[in-house]
Order: C-alpha cells, then sequence, then structure tokens
C-alpha cells in the first residue's frame, strides 16, 4: 500500500457544531485536537484517512496538501 | 508546579465520572475529578433519553431540575411509517402512568442540567471538583502510584493518585496515553444530527424510525422534550451512504411519512455527535489506569444509548476500585483486570450479545430484509420480555 501524502485540515467553523465526532473516528496519537474540541487544525495530519471529513454530520471539514 | 495526592483523579465529569467518584468517595477514597469544560454536559451531544431503573440502581432521584419530561413507552416504525406501540401505560397499567401511585418509565434528561446535578452529588460525598482543567498525560511510577498531568485555568499541575480514571467520553485522549486500541471503526461509529424544536407534538413516547431510506446504518428517532417541545434527530453510518446526517435529517423532515406532523417545527437547538453502535473496549485497563463510559465504549449498540451504562458502569468502577484500594492492592495492569471481569459479568457480556445481534442486522446485504430485521429487533428490544431491558 502505497503511502498517503499527509494534509492540514480546516474546519469551516460557522457550521460545525463541536459535536466530537471528528476526534472520536481519529486514529491519530493522543493530542491531536484543536482547542475547540475537533481535530487539530493548521498542523499536518501524516496519516490522511480522512475519517473525520467522512463522519462530520454537516460536512463541515476540508484538506489541503501539506 | 505543585503536587497534590489522592486515591483516584477522574479525567471526565460526565454520568460515567461523576457516578464512579461518588460511589468511591462513600467508600472513604480521596477522589479528585477534573473536567476541561465550563459548563458540564455542553456541548450537548447526546438525545438524553435514560430509563427510571438505571436512576433507581445507583441511587439518583429523578429531581425537576434535570428532567425534560418522563417517558411512559416507545413507538416504532417501519420504514413505511407503520407503527409498533409499547405503552406500558397500556401493557402495565396498574404500574406505568401519570397518575398518583404510578411511575413513568423513564425520563428525557436536560444533559447540562443531569451531568451537573451528578457531579454535585459527588461533590457533597467528599469529592473534589475542578471544571476548567485538562488531563495532558500521565505516568506510572516505580511505587505503584502514577502522576497524572493537568492544567488548570492554564496552571500546571501534577496530581499523584493510585489510579486514573479515564472517563472523558467517546473522544477520550486518556485511553491513548495508556496504548489501548481505541480506535472504532467508520462502520461503527453513527454521525448524529439533532434539532430540538417547537410545534411537533409528541404523547410521552420515545419514537423510533427505522429504515435504509430514512437513517441508514442507524436510526431516526422523535423523542419528548418538555414544555412542548421536541427532539428530531437521526444517526447515520458514512460508510452506507454517500450523503451526510444533515441531508438525511432535511429529508426525513420534509419529505418522510412524517412530513404534515413536521409542517410547522422551528429549529430552537441544533446538536450532534458520534455515537458507537460498537462492541465495548477488549482491554479498559492497564498499569495505573482504567477507562469507563464511552471512553471503554460502554455504550449499547444496538440503541447507542449511553447514560444507563454509563451510570452502571460508574457503579461498578466505584465499588471496584474502593475494595480494591481499600484492601491496599497493587494497581498493576494484570490486577486491575478483575475491573473489566466484573463488569462483564454484571453488564459487559449482553453488550457483547446485543453487539453480535448488531452486527448480524447490518451484515444482511438485501436493504428490504435488513429494514424488516432492525424493526423487528427494535420492537423486541423495547417489548416488557425482553431478555435487554436492563441495559
Amino acid at each position: 500500500m502505497s503511502k498517503k501524502e499527509p494534509v492540514i485540515f480546516d474546519i469551516g467553523w460557522n457550521a460545525c457544531i463541536n459535536c466530537g465526532a471528528c476526534v472520536a473516528i481519529c486514529p491519530k496519537e493522543a493530542g491531536f485536537i484543536s482547542a475547540f474540541d475537533t481535530i487539530a487544525v493548521g498542523r499536518p495530519c501524516d496519516i490522511a484517512c480522512l475519517l473525520c471529513e467522512d463522519i462530520c454530520p454537516v460536512s463541515t471539514i476540508t484538506h489541503k496538501a501539506a | 508546579m505543585s503536587t497534590s495526592q489522592y486515591d483516584l483523579v477522574i479525567i471526565g465529569s460526565g454520568p460515567a465520572g461523576a457516578t464512579t467518584a461518588r460511589f468511591a468517595a462513600e467508600q472513604g477514597l480521596k477522589v479528585l475529578l477534573v473536567d476541561k469544560r465550563q459548563e458540564l454536559g455542553a456541548p450537548i451531544q447526546c438525545s438524553g433519553a435514560v430509563s427510571r431503573h438505571a436512576l433507581e440502581e445507583v441511587g439518583v432521584a429523578p429531581e425537576e431540575e434535570f428532567i425534560h419530561e418522563p417517558i411512559y413507552g416507545f413507538g416504532i416504525y417501519n420504514e413505511k411509517g407503520e407503527k409498533k406501540t409499547i405503552d406500558y401505560r397500556q401493557l402495565k397499567a396498574e404500574e406505568y402512568g401519570q397518575e398518583e401511585g404510578k411511575k413513568p418509565l423513564g425520563y428525557v434528561v436536560d444533559r447540562r442540567r443531569f451531568d451537573r446535578y451528578l457531579m454535585t452529588q459527588a461533590e457533597r460525598a467528599g469529592v473534589e471538583v475542578w471544571l476548567k482543567t485538562e488531563g495532558l498525560s500521565y505516568q506510572p511510577n516505580n511505587d505503584g502510584s502514577c502522576d497524572v498531568y493537568l492544567r488548570r485555568f492554564n496552571q500546571a499541575i501534577t496530581a499523584r493518585a493510585r489510579v486514573l480514571v479515564g472517563a472523558d467520553g467517546l473522544q477520550s485522549q486518556v485511553g491513548k496515553w495508556a496504548n489501548l486500541r481505541t480506535h472504532i471503526k467508520i462502520t461503527e461509529l453513527a454521525s448524529c444530527l439533532q434539532f430540538i424544536v417547537d410545534q411537533v407534538e409528541t404523547d410521552g413516547l420515545l419514537e423510533i424510525i427505522t429504515g435504509h431510506e430514512w437513517a441508514p446504518g442507524g436510526y431516526a428517532w422523535v423523542f419528548p422534550k418538555g414544555h412542548g417541545y421536541a427532539e428530531i434527530g437521526l444517526g447515520v453510518i458514512p460508510t452506507m451512504t454517500d450523503k451526510n446526517a444533515q441531508w438525511h435529517l432535511d429529508q426525513f423532515i420534509k419529505h418522510s411519512f412524517f412530513k404534515e406532523r413536521f409542517r410547522n417545527s422551528r429549529i430552537l437547538e441544533i446538536q450532534g455527535g458520534g455515537v458507537p453502535l460498537a462492541s465495548p473496549l477488549r482491554t479498559q485497563y492497564a498499569d495505573n489506569l482504567i477507562l469507563v463510559g464511552d471512553a471503554a465504549r460502554h455504550v449499547n449498540p444496538i440503541t447507542g444509548g449511553g447514560i444507563h451504562t454509563a451510570l452502571s458502569g460508574g457503579a461498578i468502577a466505584g465499588n471496584f476500585l474502593a475494595d480494591f484500594l481499600n484492601q491496599g492492592r497493587q494497581p498493576t495492569a494484570a490486577n486491575l483486570k478483575a475491573y473489566q471481569d466484573g463488569w462483564l459479568e454484571e453488564i459487559g457480556n449482553k453488550m457483547w450479545q446485543l453487539y453480535e445481534v448488531k452486527t448480524d442486522i447490518f451484515r444482511t446485504h438485501d436493504i428490504r430484509q435488513r429494514d424488516a430485521l432492525l424493526f423487528q429487533t427494535m420492537s423486541g428490544y423495547f417489548s416488557p420480555h425482553s431478555e435487554y431491558k436492563k441495559i
């Protein structure tokens, strides 16, 4: 399996309902969390599974290449 | 940096953490309960349904302070809107009802008030509670204790404990600190959204709407919320749909067999969450550490309900830890395994059976068959004869 390229997540805060589902599904190590209890933004995720985008009930998580 | 010493440090003051704390403190343990939030229960990520039995079992009186509305039964719908009513006011009229001397089957609670109430009960039992206090990590020591690193109003604090209890919810970081296998599969985490609405009639029943058309992988619900309000929500499994929960909820409100009922609904609050329809964690303990509640995935895999299991699990954990530490036993992983064994015996093994039932339903590829199975299972689950009704 080829290794995925790291990504940086962006959260549209206007739509975020602080449900925590993105953190619940995240397989990263402890602490990959933003100050608003979402997955971390502004720093690279080297797993790039994008499960957080899939689970978000309001689809407000996007990413770009790190 | 200062260091204080406790028998238990508990991270997370939801129903599981506060109940663990209260039971342990009542039996003489010195307990510190911390939560990073400024208002417990918020943001609400839960529908708030809990049985009366669940409260009684852990000595919580049903106070007006936290009850939105009493519940008397269930209305289970299939995808076409055909309803199976399980109304305990009719099934067991001598026991359940609004009249004097009769009781409700359960309640929909206000999680903000409920969690604060449980924390208050813990505090009154002697627990020290710190809000705005975040857990950062923990380190077992050679003398059998562990150091728990906290940040409270920006101040770094180390608390020394004999056991750290992770009650930090589905998003648990404590389990990750101990390298426990906490990761949940995307096929077993429902993406949920709910609206608190005005102008939707209810009748003391928890209404559950099954069917792939409305909530693929999960179900939709309409719960009474008190004062004439209701809660309309649903959970979907992302791998079973290419749309998000918001889209499905919109479809359910505007196009389902309830569209006339919902026509004048007005949204008052928007809430959401991830709800595990999964098995409990296989390992819920490590050196100087146990997990309880959502953090240990003590959640009913059929209904997604987690309050009852959090309260029961909290009582089991609190009682276990009081006995364990009062006997002076060393909190190694090998010794703390007895906590999980006890939990499995009391409720966990039944949760594993429920997980098998749930898995069989969603292994069925034919959608009509799967819909029929889910409807049948939900109807059986809430019936008076269900072997699982105490979970």
